[in-house]
């Protein structure tokens, strides 16, 4: 058994993440998006990679497809997959992304069609009926997809409502991240999962080598800019993304605002931010601990400080903070606002961690202030306002990702939605580390692993039973596994184990024409029906004895008359007082061992090879079994230097 | 009564009919249930309860039906809980009942019984005994029960021995539940076991529970956290000198590898842990708060678990660990990180200023409960003395002080006040940001006052220079009016009055009529003083202080010595726990030196000073109790002040006092023998590193050296109590000093108990508790060898020790000698290379007597130690002072063009045991200090 993974988008690169995963039989597609910088074939996925019959379709093929979250490289070309491709099967996703994601991909198709003249590649009626197909499930909530397909979601942090997912097919089971963040911000909680037994993880890569700081390193900078910036009467733009950045950094603004008795007005432009913002008041429960905890006594999506923006404050006098779309200042809103506020040197305008090349964000990025910039051909813009670069990210880095990894333990790890020369390092890293197979795939190929299956087995009652009482064992091993030994002069001595060995015990049998079974150690000859054979020791030597009057000297109290199987009893006694010796007529037994006088002359157990014996002797032929060898070589050791009294 | 009596007579007809009733049958629990208000009314006879009671252990007797005893001993518990004096009677029937059900298979009524048996807390039952105990557990049963069972554990008698390893064997059950038992089980044990020989059952212990941190559950990760810390603190104390550091270190990056785990729980859990752990090397703490791992940190590895299958740890997983914990998402997690941290910061200087950024970076977080906190911890760190503020950090702090919050308003405050300021600029930031809050928050003004008088008092420089800067600010408006209703003003003059407090001289350096402005605040500053002055007392220091002038300020004050009342205090002389109150007692005795002696300057300064030192001598044996009890900075802090009191005598009087000297001495040995019991006799208080631990013992002994022998004249019960205190101080040192030898110690502490037991020989003087139960102790060591023993039973008799009053009686005479050489930087000593140089000293010795070995000691760049011995016979003049000039020869001077050369004279404390590595000619015996350093420059003549 298998796991086939088909990476068709996000293999190496940032963009168009979907991944086709084939799950003892069973397909599944997780996110469907498009990538932003293409506007030919490339920019979706190419979905006629995915394997099926000539006569079958995508319905029949895929079980399921899961979207992790409403960000278009993760959802973008889910439309055109359903509506122009024709997959009707049953589409997952979690409530605020089904809630979001029409917005999306309705503001999207709006751009490209009315904005950018370009054909259109879906409708708005698509993107209605697609979305009529959209289960949307609850996190933590296992879904049967179908009769072997199990999915759960979990917190994945990133944005509203962004989900890990869980997947289960028989036996092997795997996790897909999406996009996620193990560190909570003022209005998202961290990415939260369980200890899974998982055979594959697919996890995003985005900052594969970046270390972040401590997220209050970037707020402290943030807030003492803004401070400063309208201490000293300046106006602060915040161009940001509708969803997401734009309330966390309000968030931490009203926060402060309150903390500090700030009596400075902070706007929202209209438009999508105000409308996001009624989602996030109504999606309390995929918050941030924080916002969960404050929204008994008030939600705090109400913002106290904010207030509404009309275009004719631009040039009121006075600081304010306006929050504004787009976050690139590619156009709108923003871009407005930057050409009257970037020539004066008391404002100041932010910058999102990251521009795509060609906005005005990114040209401002590169360049020195204070600089010019040009809007188009007839515009000049002189910035010589500050500018503060964010490094708020809602994506994990690279020791997110190894925790989140090391937490999971699968047993190999598949890394998408990353740049590949720092997925490499990255791969290298979590094999070095964790010893775990760890893949990077390209678009288009395919990784296969092994999944795990498990045998269904009978059980005899007897092992049954066996395993209701522990049964405990102690070993000392000297070392394990591949614990070195060189920095661990601490450890000096072997270390003591502790094992469980119930199930240990247990014997797996298969026989022509039968179930696997497991049966008890102690039932496996019976139920094979074999023989149990027994080895058996045996030993016959010389015991001096001596005559009577050499005796009493050394002994006062006769024992004269006493046989000598009857004075070895005695001797022994005194001896091995812990051992429970049974005397009979013609022998002593200590468990398993038996003595007795031998007479005959040839017996096959005399000892021939020992030193010659000049004295008189009697000879005791001695037998007993393997587990009682040790014993038995404390007896005869002991018999062998006894003197006995000749009868 | 009727009702009562009704319910029982249906009781007992339901149970002890001759035939089983059908009712009872179907569902026994609906038909006995109507007797549960019986048992639990207040008001039920005791007839009826007892013959309850009857019919119930009857059944129990008789039962055959498997639903019905549960029922039955359900309601036996009720009654027991309701009524304990029937507690006797049903745990005997419960027992007899438990006993009959042992030989089978065991059931839950087994466990049920169990439950009831150990409510009764007298009852020795033989069903709790080690047979039936381990008879039960691995017999086939329930998974409950026997989660049941190691649940209750401690209710059995069972021997450690025997437990610790059912409890090792059931951590590796299938079932959850059971591991998390077993661990509670074995954390439980950890306490209780007392002699842990074995190494490896120690590590197996601490193994195995480190093996389930990665278990799926939840519940057992947290039980493994908690258990992987109780069992490695026991193997670090197991262990010695190195390998006690590398597995506190293993313990310590083990518990960090699990503060990133998904459950809140664990986490907080791991950060509860973390602060337990009693050392950690310094390079993997600070490893804590950066992500990236260091040259030095990269290749380590320690015994532990990383990962599932990964048996090594790497001193890498400890990275970041505070960091995730403090910006988690979850408050509890962050309080325990908090709370970690703090522990860790008051320990490690360089973790501690690296931790500041990121407590300061704390204050911008949105929940008032974790900016509190990070305040908190600050406030924390600043009375250890360890919080280092610098001038970024401020800009945070000042922001906490305009907070919307007034408890993170007054915690700020309370950092403030405590806080060093290097610099002006520091000072005056400082200063703005609290007149701001004194704008936004008039509610606040008096604690605000209160503050600005404390930092006023500690920068006294700084308030001098602020006022002289705004003097004309304060001056009367054209119109004549006093601008004193502006914060700032009002600010900067309570700044004003604070400063003459702290400064001794430079009284004149703020004008006195800000005195009189002040005046006119008089009722506004007196608010800020409330529990410290009144406002009686504040008047006339500020009337007294506003006619004060710099050419003549004796004067002033002659003719009305007693105008003004000594101001007393009823506050207690121990701080509280609290800074503000603390330094309100510190603030109290420099206010009553200023107001007091200034007024009957300088005729009765000798008065004022002996005084004060007897104030101090019968005061000081009352802070013993405190330092007991582990309150060492508290105790310090006085001491500190007291300290600070008595300094102002050594500035006007041109040669202190041997008293004098003493008590400054005495206040410093208390100090250190504060801070060293505190280390050694709570160990899990936040410590240092071994090393720091012996330089703190090294000061105390160098110190109580000084002053056995750099002061004659002691009485019998001085020496004594001089001589206890270094029995103390031995002692404290034989069992937490790995470094001493021990023998040495023993023998030493046998030398000094001789010489009490000669002082004593014969005399009235009774021996204290302490010295009698250390005679018995030794007695019992005898010459054993067995050190670590011997060092524990030791210590024992610190029990008894208590600082008692040290009394002055007769004459102290201070020996001390005094170097001057007439050279400087711009005036140094000429040299030829190659030859001796020859350095003229001129040197007065005091109270040293002929027979004194006395040496001059000249140190070239701390490495070599040249000694010459000044011979005392040919010289003139008595034994209280001698004078003379010597020309001391230095061999082999340096190459250098020029160089420095420490000197100090030393005298040979002949009683002290002969020096191991006799340097060639040099002194036989330890040298004690008697001059202090003083520096000659030397310059080479010629090329």
């Amino acid at each position: 058994m298998a796991i086939e993974c088909l990476v068709l988008g996000a293999g190496q690169e940032v963009g168009k993440s979907c991944v086709v995963v084939t799950i003892n039989g069973k397909r599944i597609m997780f996110d469907c998006g498009m990538h932003m910088g293409y506007l030919d074939d490339r920019r979706y996925p190419d979905f006629s990679l995915i394997p099926r019959n000539a006569a079958e379709d995508f319905t029949s093929s895929l079980s399921c497809i899961i979207i992790t979250h409403f960000h278009l490289d993760h959802i973008g070309a889910l439309p055109y997959f359903t509506e122009v491709c024709g997959y009707k099967g049953p589409i997952y996703m979690t409530y605020p992304t089904k809630a979001l994601a029409p917005l999306m991909l309705e503001d999207y198709r709006k751009v490209m069609v009315d904005r950018r003249g370009e054909e259109e590649q879906f409708s708005s009626k698509d993107i209605v009926e697609c979305m009529k197909r959209v289960t949307a499930v609850d996190l933590k909530q296992t879904v049967q997809v179908d009769k072997d397909l199990q999915i759960r979601a979990y917190y994945a942090g990133h944005v509203l409502g962004a989900a890990m997912f869980y997947a289960k097919v028989g036996d092997a089971a795997m996790v897909y991240t999406g996009d996620y963040n193990m560190t909570a911000d003022r209005h998202l909680g961290a990415a939260q999962i369980d200890r899974l037994h998982l055979d594959l993880v697919i996890t995003e890569s985005t900052y594969a080598t970046t270390l972040r700081e401590s997220k209050y390193v970037r707020e402290r900078e943030f807030l003492k800019a803004v401070h400063n910036c309208v201490a000293c009467g300046g106006k602060v733009l915040i161009p940001s993304f509708a969803l997401g950045r734009a309330q966390e950094l309000c968030m931490l603004l009203d926060d402060y605002w309150e903390r500090m008795n700030l009596k400075i007005p902070i706007y929202f432009s209209a438009g999508l931010t105000i409308q996001a913002n009624v989602y996030y008041k109504t999606l309390i429960n995929w918050t941030s601990q924080k916002v969960k905890d404050s929204y008994a006594t008030r939600n705090p999506f109400n913002f106290r400080n904010v207030c509404k923006f009309e275009c004719s404050l631009i040039n009121a006098p006075g600081p304010c903070v306006l929050f504004a779309t787009p976050g690139m200042i590619s156009g709108g809103f923003s871009l407005e606002v930057f050409k009257q506020w970037a020539p004066d040197e008391v404002n100041l305008i932010t910058l999102p961690g990251y521009c795509v090349a060609g906005t005005v964000g990114h040209r401002l990025m590169s360049a020195k202030t204070p600089t010019q910039v040009n809007i188009d051909q007839n515009t000049q813009i002189d910035v010589r306002c500050q500018i503060h670069q964010l490094s708020f990210s809602p994506h994990t880095d690279a020791k997110g990702i190894m925790d989140l990894i090391k937490f999971l333990s699968p047993k190999h790890v598949i890394l998408v939605h990353g740049e590949k020369p720092k997925m490499e390092s990255l791969k290298g890293k979590i094999e070095s580390d964790f010893d775990m197979q760890c893949h990077v795939p390209a678009n288009n190929e395919t990784v296969s692993i092994p999944s795990t299956h498990y045998v269904k087995a009978d059980a005899s009652s007897a092992f049954l039973k066996s395993t209701w009482s522990p049964n405990f064992k102690f070993v000392t091993e000297r070392s394990r596994g591949n614990l070195i030994t060189d920095d661990m002069d601490m450890i000096s001595k072997p270390v003591l184990r502790v094992r469980d060995d119930r199930v240990a015990e247990g014997i797996l049998t298969t026989g022509k024409h039968q179930n696997p079974k497991i049966v008890h150690l102690k039932e496996l000859v019976h139920t094979s029906g074999l023989e149990t054979h027994d080895v058996q020791f045996a030993l016959c030597f010389p015991v001096r004895i001596t005559k009577m009057d050499e005796q009493q000297q050394l002994n006062p109290v006769s024992q004269e008359s006493l046989p000598f199987l009857h004075q070895l009893f005695l001797k022994l006694s005194n001896n091995f007082s812990e051992a429970t010796i049974q005397e009979s007529d013609q022998n002593l037994q200590i468990e398993s061992f038996i003595v007795s006088v031998c007479s005959k002359e040839k017996c096959p157990h005399r000892m021939n090879d020992g030193p010659d014996y000049t004295y008189e002797a009697v000879h005791f032929c001695c037998t007993w079994s393997g587990a009682d060898e040790k014993l038995a070589r404390n007896v005869i050791s002991f018999m062998k230097n006894l003197v006995l009294n000749k009868c | 009564m009727v009702m009562e009596q009704r319910l029982l007579a249906d009781a007992q007809f339901l149970l002890l009919g001759s035939q089983r009733h059908p009712r009872l049958l179907s569902s026994p629990h609906a038909a006995l249930q109507p007797l549960l208000p019986l048992i639990t009314s207040p008001g039920a006879s005791l007839p009826t309860l007892s013959s309850l009671l009857k019919t119930l252990t009857l059944q129990l007797q008789c039962t055959t039906t498997t639903h019905l005893p549960r029922i039955v001993l359900s309601l036996l518990s009720a009654l027991s809980d309701h009524h304990p004096d029937l507690r006797r009677e049903i745990s005997l029937a419960v027992r007899a009942f438990a006993l009959r059900l042992l030989p089978f298979s065991p059931s839950s009524s087994f466990a049920h019984s169990l439950a009831i048996l150990f409510k009764d807390a007298d009852t020795s039952s033989d069903v709790t005994d080690e047979p039936t105990f381990l008879s039960i557990c691995f017999r086939p049963c329930k998974a409950s029960l026997r989660r049941w069972l190691l649940q209750n554990v401690d209710k059995f008698c069972v021997r450690p021995s025997v437990l610790i390893a059912v409890l090792l064997g059931f951590t590796k059950d299938p079932y959850p539940l059971t591991r998390k038992a077993a661990l509670d089980g074995l954390v439980w044990l950890s306490d209780k076991f007392v002699a842990v020989e074995d190494q490896s059952l120690l590590q197996c212990c601490y193994f195995s529970a480190a093996e389930l941190l990665f278990d799926a559950e939840d519940s057992v990760r947290c039980s493994a956290v908690r258990t992987v810390s109780e069992w490695g603190l026991l193997l670090v104390e197991s262990n010695q000198d190195k390998c006690k550091i590398d597995w506190s270190d293993a313990l310590f990056v083990q518990l960090c590898s699990m503060v990133r785990d998904m459950s809140m729980k664990v986490r907080t859990e791991a950060f509860d842990a973390l602060a337990k752990v009693p050392m950690v090397s310094q390079n993997v703490l600070l490893l804590t708060l950066t992500k990236k791992a260091t040259s030095a940190t990269k290749e380590i590895t320690f015994p532990g678990r990383y990962a599932a299958k990964i048996y090594k740890l790497p001193a890498s997983a400890a990275a970041f660990a505070f960091i995730h914990g403090l910006e988690d998402e979850f408050f509890e997690v962050r309080r325990s990180a908090c709370c970690a941290l703090r522990t860790f910061a008051i320990a490690y200087g360089d973790f501690a200023c690296e931790a500041v950024n990121l407590l300061m970076d704390m204050l911008n977080d949105d929940s008032v409960v974790v900016r509190l906190l990070a305040l908190e911890t600050m406030h924390h760190m600043a009375m250890y003395d360890c919080l280092k503020v610098q001038e970024g950090h401020l800009h945070m702090l000042l922001g906490a002080l305009v907070d919307d919050s007034t408890l993170i308003r007054s915690a700020a405050m309370k950092i403030l006040q405590l806080i060093r300021l290097h610099k002006l600029a520091m000072f005056k930031l400082c200063f703005e940001g609290l007149v701001r809050n004194l704008e936004l928050y008039p509610q606040d003004e008096a604690d605000l006052l209160s503050v600005l008088l404390n930092i006023g008092q500690n920068h006294g420089w700084f308030v001098a220079h602020l006022i002289q800067e705004n003097t004309e600010k304060i001056e009367p408006s054209l119109g004549g009016r006093l601008g004193f209703e502006s914060a700032r003003i009002v600010a900067l003059l309570v700044l004003a009055i604070s400063a003459p407090v702290s400064i001794e001289r430079g009284i004149c350096s703020i004008p006195p009529r800000m005195y009189s402005y002040a005046v006119t605040l008089l009722g506004r500053i007196s608010d800020g003083l409330i529990g410290t002055l009144n406002q009686n007392d504040l008047l006339s220091h500020l009337s007294r202080c506003s006619r004060f002038s710099c050419v003549s300020s004796s004067e002033f004050f002659r003719g009305e010595e007693s105008a003004v009342p000594l101001v007393k205090s009823d506050t207690s002389l121990y701080p509280k726990n609290d800074g503000i109150h603390g330094s309100c007692s510190q603030r109290l005795l420099e206010l009553e030196r200023v107001v007091h002696p200034i007024a009957n300057y300088p005729l009765k300064i000798h008065d004022e000073m002996e005084s004060s030192m007897g104030n101090i001598l019968q005061k000081i044996h009352s802070l013993w109790p405190l330092i007991r009890c582990g309150f060492a900075d508290e105790a310090t802090r006085t001491l500190r002040s007291w300290k600070k009191q008595l300094k102002t005598f050594t500035c006007d009087s041109s040669e202190p006092t041997a008293e004098l000297v003493f008590v400054l001495q005495y206040l410093r040995t208390i100090k250190l023998l504060g801070r060293v019991w505190i280390r050694c006799m709570f160990p899990l208080k936040p410590c240092f590193g071994v090393r720091k631990l012996e330089v703190l013992f090294r000061k105390l002994e160098r110190s109580l050296k000084e002053m056995k022998y750099r002061f004659l004249g002691f009485s019998s019960e001085q020496e004594l109590h001089i001589l206890e205190l270094i029995l103390v101080t031995l002692i404290l040192k034989l069992s937490n000093v790995k470094a001493c030898c021990p023998s040495t110690n023993l023998k030493e502490i046998s030398s000094v108990v001789t010489r009490v037991e000669h002082l004593v020989g014969g005399r009235s003087v009774e021996l204290s508790s302490f010295v009698i139960e250390l005679q018995k102790i030794l007695r019992e060591i005898g010459p054993s060898t067995a050190v670590l023993e011997n060092a524990l039973l030791l210590q024992k008799s610190l029990e008894y020790y208590t600082l008692r009053q040290f009394m002055f009686s007769g004459i102290l005479v201070h020996v001390a000698a005094k170097l001057d050489v007439y050279n400087n930087y711009e005036n140094p000593l000429h040299y030829v290379l190659g030859l001796p140089a020859g350095i003229p000293i001129e040197i007065t010795l005091r109270n040293i007597s002929r027979e004194s070995r006395i040496w001059l000691k000249m140190t070239f760049k701390e490495k070599l130690a040249q000694f010459v011995y000044l011979d005392l016979h040919g010289l003139s003049g008595g034994d209280e002072c001698r004078k003379f000039t010597f020309v001391a020869p230095f061999f082999g001077p340096p190459k250098a063009r020029s160089f420095l050369l420490k000197i100090s004279i030393g005298m040979e404390c002949s009683s002290e045991p002969p020096y191991r590595s006799n340097v060639c000619g040099g002194p036989k015996h330890e040298l004690i200090n008697i001059s202090g350093d003083s520096e000659v420059f030397l310059t080479r003549v010629g090329g």
